[in-house]
């Protein structure tokens, strides 16, 4: 049986136990939680301990910032390693496993002007190993998992494929470091989603789920069947979270996405 | 190495379940539209592989073995035939002898867009397309697939009772040992050695980087391959180029692809009547022309030489397949005799075991294949044999689950040849699987 968690912003209710009563009857197994900057992650701990003694899984985080570990203003990248190195302890307090980064977002790509970004390819990776290594060690020592996702060309210019994280993550060398496979990005960049997920099956740390349109999973024409045979097929046991726009009325259209899954799964 | 790197193989452990590895190596396989049989060795889509691909694929992903049917016939030539090979443009020109700049399909008019091979396989389609639907029919009527799919896999019946029944007998023949599916099968030596080998220096072999030499058929036999399909393409596709054979297995899968496209028909509002007319006067051709009810099985006959070939090969016992056969206690009586001992040897044998050019390891001369065991055991169950089709099932599951998805097989100790992580392999044991005993 999948695992499906949902992101928070995308759930009815003011509080966290509310949001989940809503999840859990729809079907999901957790929440996705987003971590904003200046360390509004670690100032809610006394909501999310709370939603943890309550019952409500919260297996994952992933980043809500607009700066990122491959920032190219120094001062930015070393901020964005602090947050991460916050929400990594957070995650393992409230006991979740996963926290969730890409490079960039949104600070250059090659597909638009002026198409050369400020800093070299060799560069690129220099950073990001630096900052990786770091927070593979740390999130080791929560015992957690730090997961780079690949965006597609238009949102990052350094790590677009899985083949890209992987290779950025072995050279950190880190135990404590995963791949996310994001299928809207996957249907951007890979030559076939379900051949790379299988490349990548051994680093493969978790996975967020939205159609090819960026709407929720059945809005769209990835082959839900296929891809989740696939995952099956490889292992994969972590969640699919559900990170996605949604089209039609919201409320109904996030209840409808577990039992849209499972159908395929 | 890094992950990024390594080969893509299946790892079937006792705790990764074959169910999955087969997933694991048709995902791997799968080339935007179409399954590769394997990746090294055989990078382009192949015709009779695309229809046992689509026997697996549909429990997995429907609208992939939709797909996979959809492309090969998206390469129909205008005349009907459904060429062997489509080769796909993203794979380097050298990847695969012979490859586009042999077969030129471009020169000849009504060849599709798409770079193709001139040559055809058995027609296992309509079987694949029928049972494709059957997995899934809200899927492929929301797709349209069998509306779309039916007038090409006519068109491609229709090319081969019209354009290669060249006795007029109402039997198809096949004019390369290629298109029998079973290249380098023995029952073709015969017919074979009229043909004059090119020499071995013309012959740009692909196939020994992937395989050993002692499993692959020999420079001599290849050489033979090559000047008839040379000679073929010369007269553009439609000399018979001194070889043609009426094979019990091509015939045997026409019979049942007619039962299948009377289904088609039906399920879309069409008349059934002419297929079921035209399966029994190919079923009523193969009982009168290449069965031998002293030999029990059906023997395969030499157009060219006028002969009939008498060689004990798995393509004499596979019109099982054909519903209301009137002989298939006959094969199913063979195939338990020493020549295939189906209770014992499996994969069931390509070629007599008692035969004294019987070869274990090499192509098509010996060794067990999983395509044309799935097909035995789908006869057997079409007839009604279900013990001996549920124990065919599991040792065919138990060999691949200790060999891996291996392209073909020793019958007797099991030993694994040719390709690894093969797509029909891996297809038609997901099929074993998911069918499980007794329908």
């Amino acid at each position: 049986m999948i695992k499906i968690s949902c992101q928070e912003q995308l759930l009815p209710g003011e509080s966290l136990q509310a949001k989940w009563d809503f999840a859990a009857r729809a079907g999901y197994d957790g929440i996705e939680l987003r971590a904003k900057g200046d360390f509004a992650f670690r100032d809610r701990l006394p909501e999310l301990r709370q939603a943890a003694r309550d019952g409500v899984p919260m297996p994952s985080v992933c980043v809500d910032m607009l700066h990122f570990i491959g920032a190219f203003d120094a001062d930015l990248r070393r901020d964005a390693i602090a947050q991460l190195r916050s929400q990594l302890s957070v995650i393992a307090e409230i006991g979740g496993s996963v926290a969730c980064t890409p490079a960039s977002y949104g600070m250059f790509s090659r597909r638009l002007p002026p198409f050369e970004p400020p800093r070299t390819p060799d560069a690129d990776r220099a950073v990001l190993l630096a900052a990786l290594s770091e927070l593979g060690a740390h999130a080791e020592a929560n015992g957690v998992t730090l997961v780079l996702e690949p965006l597609n060309r238009y949102e990052d210019h350094m790590v677009n494929r899985l083949d890209e994280a992987v290779s950025l993550i072995d050279e950190a060398g880190s135990r404590g470091l995963r791949v996310l496979a994001d299928t809207y990005h996957m249907n951007i960049e890979e030559d076939e989603p379900t051949s790379a997920l299988v490349k990548t099956a051994d680093r493969l740390g978790h996975v967020q789920v939205s159609d090819s349109n960026r709407f929720q999973p059945g809005a769209g024409h990835i082959d839900w069947g296929a891809l989740l045979g696939t995952l099956d097929a490889i292992g994969y046991d972590g969640h699919l979270a559900v990170e996605c726009r949604l089209r039609g009325e919201p409320t109904a259209a996030v209840a409808a996405i577990p039992g849209y899954l499972r159908r395929w799964s | 190495m890094s992950i990024a790197d390594a080969p893509v193989r299946a790892v079937i452990s006792p705790s990764a379940s074959l169910d999955r590895a087969a997933r694991r190596v048709l995902a791997a396989n799968w080339r935007r539209g179409a399954t590769v049989p394997a990746g090294g060795l055989y990078p382009h889509q192949w015709s009779w592989d695309s229809a046992f691909i689509a026997l697996g694929l549909r429990h997995f992903s429907p609208v992939r073995a939709q797909r996979e049917l959809e492309s090969l016939f998206g390469a129909q030539w205008t005349d009907g035939r459904v060429p062997h090979i489509v080769f796909d443009p993203l794979v380097p020109a050298d990847a695969y002898f012979p490859g586009p700049a042999f077969w030129r399909s471009a020169d000849v008019a009504g060849a599709p867009g798409v770079p193709t091979s001139g040559i055809v396989q058995p027609p296992a389609h309509a079987l694949a397309a029928w049972e494709t639907f059957r997995a899934a029919p809200a899927v492929a009527r929301s797709r349209r697939f069998l509306e779309r799919l039916y007038p090409r896999l006519v068109a491609w019946h229709d090319f081969l009772l019209t354009a290669r029944d060249l006795r007029g007998r109402g039997l198809v023949s096949v004019v390369h040992p290629w298109e029998s599916g079973m290249d380098n099968s023995p029952a073709w030596d015969v017919p074979l050695s009229r043909v004059v080998p090119l020499p071995p220096a013309e012959l740009a072999r692909r196939d020994l980087a992937h395989a050993a030499a002692a499993e692959r058929p020999t420079d001599t036999d290849y050489g033979r391959y090559i000047r008839l399909a040379r000679d073929y393409r010369d007269s553009g596709y439609r000399e018979t180029p001194g070889f043609a054979v009426e094979d019990p297995l091509c015939n045997a899968l026409l019979a049942a692809g007619e039962h299948a496209l009377a289904s088609i028909a039906a399920e879309i509002g069409l008349d059934p009547a002419r297929h079921l007319a035209r399966a029994q006067q190919v079923t009523d051709a193969l009982m009168a022309e290449l069965w031998d009810v002293t030999a029990g099985t059906f023997f395969a006959y030499d157009v060219v030489g006028d002969a009939v070939l008498r060689s004990y090969s798995i393509a004499g016992l596979l019109p099982v397949v054909v519903p209301d056969l009137p002989v298939a206690t006959d094969l199913v009586k063979t195939a338990l005799g020493d020549r295939f001992r189906l209770a014992d040897a499996c994969p069931v044998p390509s070629y007599d075991l008692t035969a004294a050019d019987h070869e274990a390891g090499r192509y098509w001369r010996g060794p067990g294949w999983i395509n044309t065991s799935w097909l035995f055991w789908y006869g057997l169950r079409l007839h009604g044999e279900t013990g001996l089709a549920d124990d065919l099932r599991d040792r065919l599951l138990a060999r691949v689950r200790t060999a891996g998805f291996r392209e073909y097989l020793d019958p007797l100790t099991g030993a694994g040849f040719g390709t690894d992580d093969f797509s029909w392999t891996a297809a038609l044991t997901l099929d074993l699987i998911r069918t499980g005993p007794r329908r």
